[in-house]
């Protein structure tokens, strides 16, 4: 996998699980897009300031939470095995700065993502750790395996009736010619 | 004449995406779905049919559109002539520039858009301003849909539509372009091959696609004594004991 654009030392190795602050750039990011505003800088800039600064990632070995917000606090909490949509998405500004948004979704009913990560280098990376945890790509390739030991143990439990049975003929045959001999 | 002409446009169009890939980092390679090795990955593009199909709605729009601008501004010239040969430059620029760049935007879009498919799940991206990945696990697909118009019946293309569960938007190729919960393969030539490859993936999996996990899925097994073998030895059984009551 080639190195996302905008990382800068490509020895370091990236690991999620260390991830916790967003990438300075997405300040500048912020910066811009309130920019395109024109004289609404202020209004846009300020709560987008509020969240870059209260923004924190947790990534845990069941989940992923996210929570930022200085008045109005937000905490999302995923599980990875609910993740059920990634979506990445990168217009040429984010391009430009190494960012990206990574938009998980899971199967509620609303029509925005449930997480979107910002402010992420290396989202190329953070996504394919989703994409290994997220349902239906663990666990399935147990799925023939599993299928067999199921036959599998059918047919012991079959076997094991039917030896049961003939020893319980055997016991009974045993007692009738007991019997008989008296 | 012919080939050279198409060998200029071909080199000005390799130029632009060049310019694309080092300016606007637009990525020049197809998107990369981590898989094991024995795996098998299939890339698609759309199909030459889809690009037929785009360039028909292209002209046709570009004749409406351009034979009444035309119209407009020989009007003009008609009834105000000084003003119509004032914005000559103005009009020829409004009635062209547009249609060169529609022209390229559908190259581009036919270039940039990759459908991935292994055999766990699929990625779909598209976009050259915005860029947009989309990766879904077969385990969590719901249902799938081919869409057909019929001027796209015309070109033998078809619109592959998965849906995971979850709401939001409508049932229509634009709302699953825009939708959380949908993957659009738009512009497919084989699209009940697809259909049918993507099916045969999904019913592999046996979860509701709503998160369960396999192990608890394992139901407890039950041995049925109903086998000729099983039914042999209860009849000798009922018989010995039959035996041994009648001694009694």
């Amino acid at each position: 996998m080639d190195p996302t654009p905008g990382n800068r030392d490509g020895t370091r190795r990236f690991d999620p699980r260390n991830l916790e602050r967003p990438d300075p750039s997405l300040l500048k990011y912020y910066g811009l897009v309130s920019l395109m505003s024109g004289p609404m800088f202020p209004f846009v800039f300020i709560p987008l300031y509020c969240k870059f600064v209260t923004l924190r990632y947790r990534i845990e070995d069941e989940g992923i939470a996210m929570s930022y917000g200085v008045l109005f606090r937000r905490e999302v909490y995923l599980t990875y095995q609910r993740i059920q949509d990634i979506h990445l998405t990168r217009n040429f500004v984010q391009r430009w700065m190494g960012l990206a948004t990574l938009a998980i979704q899971t199967a509620s009913g609303s029509a925005m993502p449930e997480m979107s990560i910002e402010g992420i280098q290396e989202a190329d990376q953070l996504r394919d750790f989703l994409y290994a945890k997220m349902r239906g790509v663990r666990g399935d390739s147990a799925l023939g395996e599993d299928a067999a030991s199921r036959v599998g143990v059918q047919v012991d439990a079959e076997q094991r009736a039917l030896q049961l049975l003939a020893e319980i003929r055997d016991a009974l045959r045993q007692c009738a010619a007991a019997k008989e001999q008296n | 004449m012919e080939p050279a002409r198409e060998r200029t446009t071909a080199w000005l169009y390799k130029g632009l995406w060049a310019a694309l890939v080092k300016w606007f980092r637009v990525p020049a390679t197809p998107p990369e779905l981590p898989h094991g090795p024995a795996e098998h990955v299939e890339r698609l593009q759309l199909s030459r049919g889809w690009l037929d199909y785009v360039k028909f709605k292209f002209w046709v729009a570009l004749f409406v559109v351009d034979v009444l601008l035309i119209a407009a501004w020989f009007c003009l010239i008609w009834f105000v002539p000084w003003l119509g040969i004032l914005i000559t430059p103005l009009a020829l620029a409004v009635i062209v520039v547009p249609d060169v760049l529609a022209y390229i935007a559908i190259h581009l879009r036919y270039d940039s858009t990759w459908y991935v498919l292994s055999d766990r799940a699929m990625r779909l991206r598209r976009g050259i301003w915005f860029l947009r990945e989309t990766t879904i696990s077969y385990d969590n697909i719901q249902n799938v849909r081919v869409l057909q118009g019929p001027l796209e019946r015309h070109f033998g293309i078809s619109n592959v539509i998965v849906e995971t569960a979850g709401g939001g938007g409508g049932t229509g190729k634009e709302a699953a372009m825009m939708s959380m919960h949908m993957g659009l393969l738009e512009g497919v030539s084989d699209a009940q091959g697809v259909r049918d490859r993507i099916l045969e993936r999904v019913q592999q999996c046996r979860g509701a696609g709503l998160g369960e996990r396999r192990d608890r899925m394992r139901e407890p097994v039950q041995a049925t004594l109903a086998s000729p073998a099983a039914v042999l030895l209860l009849e000798e059984i009922a018989e010995a004991a039959q035996k041994l009551r009648q001694q009694i």
